[in-house]
């Protein structure tokens, strides 16, 4: 062999080199159950009475919706929503008509076939239409369907969402674990108790408090899916057990929204052949004051506050490494919809922190408060560890330039109907809504009136700019709207925001096709999960 | 016998009559219903919608109304309707009841077969290097909560065998020996603090009586150490013991809220916490009467006990 032939075979063994000993992605293998982790039994089975992940995570796998975000892509934007219980949708009449053309192979868990029908009456309920008859028992989400006008099934198999004004943020709100499907058929009140869903997997059992298994759905309109043969999610109070649990591969996945950074690392540093998956959310944390005071009528101490807390300390201090920051909306590139790094620290609050204290000491001497008349203040938040963590950061933060703050832990049960009653001076929350949507979160915490604008901010104006958002169907123009909106609710301290949480998954090296998103609420189907064992 | 018997089945119900209305005040007490909680995820407050849960679960009633109709569906057999899980309560309660009952019994059955062996060996061993060390090692028991044993039991067999007992429970019927290991662990975490008084009252006791003349007669007559201290002393010193574990045992039904909760044992226990917090009211109340149920029955037991083990002890004589 000449060494011109050599050269050229050695170079043609380098160049396949690659495709040889390169893993290919491995084939999803059907059969298996996947055992996962509950803190608690579900407040319900039905979906559209909660807004927990405590009923999403382990009842989503019982529905479907018209529409999901690809539950393989980490990232859910408009980009990634696929068609479900819908074929394909259209919008028509310049966007005040969204149409969806339905599958036709679609049953119940019960048998009977799902329709148009269904559709109808799921959001009609929701949105209470004047037809209904029979009502939500709590309805968290009204507020998300006030845009539609009307809805008609015009056959079998279509379903027009007629809408006052266009409102291109509805697919995203269709498309979150939140807006399941309903049978008409099944009475509301007993949906509370069992699903009966089109879903991957049907009810197979439940134990109050012990534990709720799934079986796969032999009828599932998607062939060959789900892989699993069943879901079983088992009820562990005791956190230390539950990971307990995982590290001895009793369980092999843990619960979503609960698993500390250094819990996580010491687990894995334990037991290596786990997985540790770290990903950004758009749950919030934020501190905010209560507008509806004469107290915090004065703009000092409003900027005070906000000057006071060092968010990058909340990043290392307050969540353990485990948050970044950001706005009202999830900052890029983990969000769509947020502002960049570099925007969001010129806004007052995400700057040099000892600059910033200076500052807020000489504001608080303005407003008439020093060493020897202290501004006191209470801060309430919720009595759970997370929350009183970054509460104490918080706390600390405003000793330093002279507040005395003291905490007042509310018990989860009353925290809202306190909040909702503007019964509080400053508190620390932590908020998390169903899709990375601006309409969802825009609506629900910022609009004048909303229950659940806790701070008592109301701008007609930025209600006005919320508005305008919401209608403008040309995605590159509405991100910019939708930034400006975010940065004036900082920079007018609607709330003065910290940043958005990182959740930690620890799974069992098998567990295949779950990928967590940028919102936990959205990716539980568990129809493409296959374990690799 | 049969008037003493009369007289504490009257002083019985009095006391769960008591018992029923501290329960119903206290849980009326505590800020926020199952109403407020419905609503605490969904993040606001539907004034009108709460009032109508309200209606539909009677809340709206006035308390002692409420009350009435508590103890008149307690006189015909229901116990109400979960307000969190909208079953019967009773359907809620009932697969618990056997779990914690096994666990107590179980556990109770460690803390004497460990304790009264123990305390004997302790006692005729007294002020020897044994009795030096089996005093330390019940020192240790009731020093170590048992909840905490509990946990580092669990966190031992994970570090070493990358094993725990199972999560769900599991029936015997179905996997015996998965279901001896799951209640083995709990029960001698709990039975461990148990024996450890067991064994302190047993050492106490039997040092008592092995003073007693009758204990040196039976020495002086030369009969074996076993036959003294099994046949005459132990069965002299039972009485306090037998105290100690009707009491230990009613202790157990109610106390096992966190070893349940460590071993995920789907009992009484732990679910009376889970009750509390949604304030599930009609479970939390007939699950307390039972616990009171309990505790009254293993009172009764005891005292029967005694003039079954004690011939001189007699009822209802003055």
């Amino acid at each position: 062999m000449n060494s011109r032939r050599l050269r050229l075979l050695v170079c043609a063994f380098l160049a396949l080199l690659p495709f040889s000993t390169a893993n290919p992605a491995p084939t999803p293998r059907a059969g298996g159950i996947l055992n996962a982790t509950l803190i608690e039994s579900p407040p319900s089975f039905s979906i559209h009475d909660e807004a927990t992940i405590g009923a999403t995570w382990p009842v989503m796998p019982c529905y479907n919706n018209l529409v999901w975000f690809d539950p393989l892509k980490k990232q859910e934007s408009p980009d990634t929503i696929i068609p479900e219980l819908a074929e394909k949708w259209a919008w028509q009449d310049g966007g005040k008509s969204l149409v969806f053309f339905l599958r036709k192979d679609v049953k119940w868990h019960d048998g009977q076939l799902f329709t148009s029908k269904d559709v109808k009456y799921t959001f009609d309920t929701v949105r209470e239409a004047p037809e209904i008859t029979a009502k939500l028992r709590v309805n968290p989400r009204k507020l998300w369907y006030e845009n539609i006008e009307s809805m008609e099934a015009t056959d079998p198999q279509t379903v027009i969402f007629r809408l006052k004004r266009p409102q291109p943020s509805l697919l995203l709100m269709l498309a979150s674990g939140y807006s399941p499907i309903y049978p008409s058929h099944v009475p509301l009140a007993e949906l509370r108790t069992k699903c009966v869903g089109t879903g991957p997997f049907k009810l197979k059992e439940v134990r109050p408090g012990e534990l709720i298994e799934y079986t796969k759905n032999p009828d599932y309109f998607v062939k060959g899916r789900p892989y699993l043969d069943g879901i079983r999610y088992t009820i562990i109070k005791d956190r230390a057990t539950r990971y307990a649990a995982i590290q001895a591969g009793r369980q092999d996945l843990p619960y979503p929204l609960e698993i500390a950074k250094t819990l996580a690392e010491s687990v894995k540093q334990a037991a290596p052949h786990l997985v540790l998956i770290d990903s950004p959310t758009n749950v919030y944390d934020s501190v905010f004051v209560n507008l509806t005071r004469p107290l915090f009528k004065d703009s000092k101490i409003r900027a005070a506050i906000n000057l006071a807390v060092d968010r990058q300390g909340y990043v290392q201090a307050g969540r353990q490494g485990a948050a970044i920051i950001g706005g009202v909306m999830l900052p890029r590139p983990y969000g769509v919809w947020g502002l960049s790094e570099a925007e969001q620290r010129k806004i007052p609050g995400f700057g040099d922190p000892t600059k910033q204290k200076a500052e807020a000491r000489k504001l608080l001497a303005e407003a008439g408060y020093g060493p020897s008349k202290p501004f006191k203040i209470t801060v309430s938040t919720r009595a759970v560890p997370s929350y009183v963590d970054i509460t104490s950061y918080v706390i600390d933060q405003l000793k330093q330039v002279g507040i005395e703050a003291t905490m007042e832990q509310v018990e989860t049960g009353i925290w809202h109907a306190k909040m909702t009653r503007h019964e509080f001076e400053l508190a620390v929350d932590q908020t998390g809504i169903g899709p990375d949507d601006p309409d969802a979160k825009l609506y629900e915490n910022f609009k004048c009136a909303s229950p659940r604008n806790y701070s008592g901010y109301c701008s007609e104006e930025v209600d006005a700019m919320i508005d305008k958002q919401s209608e403008t169907t040309d995605q590159k123009k509405r991100v910019q709207l939708v930034q400006e909106i975010d940065k004036r609710l900082q920079l007018e301290g609607a709330r003065f925001m910290l940043g958005h949480s990182k959740e930690y998954y620890l799974m069992q090296p098998y567990v295949k096709n779950l990928i967590p998103h940028q919102s936990v609420y959205n990716f539980g189907r568990m129809q493409e999960v296959w374990l690799d064992k | 016998m049969y008037v003493y018997l009369f007289q504490r089945v009257i002083s019985a119900f009095l006391t769960l009559l008591g018992m029923s209305v501290v329960i119903f005040v206290l849980l009326r007490l505590v800020p926020g219903n199952i109403v407020d909680i419905l609503f605490a995820s969904a993040g606001f407050v539907n004034p009108a919608a709460k009032e109508e849960i309200a209606r539909e679960l009677g809340l709206d009633q006035p308390i002692p109304v409420q009350y009435g109709h508590w103890l008149r569906d307690i006189t015909r057999g229901e116990l109400g309707k979960s307000y969190r899980y909208e079953i019967p309560a009773w359907q809620v309660i009932k697969p618990r009841i056997p779990v914690t009952a096994e666990l107590a019994f179980f556990a109770l059955l460690i803390a004497v077969l460990l304790g009264i062996p123990i305390g004997v060996l302790s006692a005729i061993r007294q002020d020897t290097v044994t009795d030096y060390l089996l005093r330390t090692l019940s020192l240790a028991g009731l020093s170590m909560p048992s909840f905490w044993l509990g946990m580092v039991i669990i966190l031992f067999l994970v570090s070493y065998f990358g094993w725990i007992p199972s999560m769900t429970y599991v029936s015997p019927f179905e996997d015996f020996k998965a279901h001896v290991l799951q209640f083995f662990f709990p029960a001698l975490a709990v039975g461990y603090r148990s024996s450890a008084l067991i064994m302190r009252i047993t050492r106490s006791s039997m040092l008592d009586v092995l003073r007693e003349d009758y204990i040196r007669t039976a020495w002086a007559k030369g009969q074996r150490e076993w036959i003294v201290v099994f046949g005459h002393a132990l069965s002299n010193a039972t009485l306090p013991v037998i105290t100690v574990i009707g009491i230990e045992f009613a202790f157990m039904i109610g106390g096992l809220v966190v070893t349940e909760t460590v071993f995920n044992l789907p009992g009484v226990a732990r679910y009376l916490v889970d009750a509390i917090l949604w304030r599930d009211y009609p479970v939390v109340q007939n699950l307390v009467m039972f616990i009171a149920i309990v505790v009254v029955i293993a009172n009764l037991t005891v005292d029967l006990l005694y003039g079954w083990l004690d011939p001189r002890i007699r009822y209802g004589v003055r």
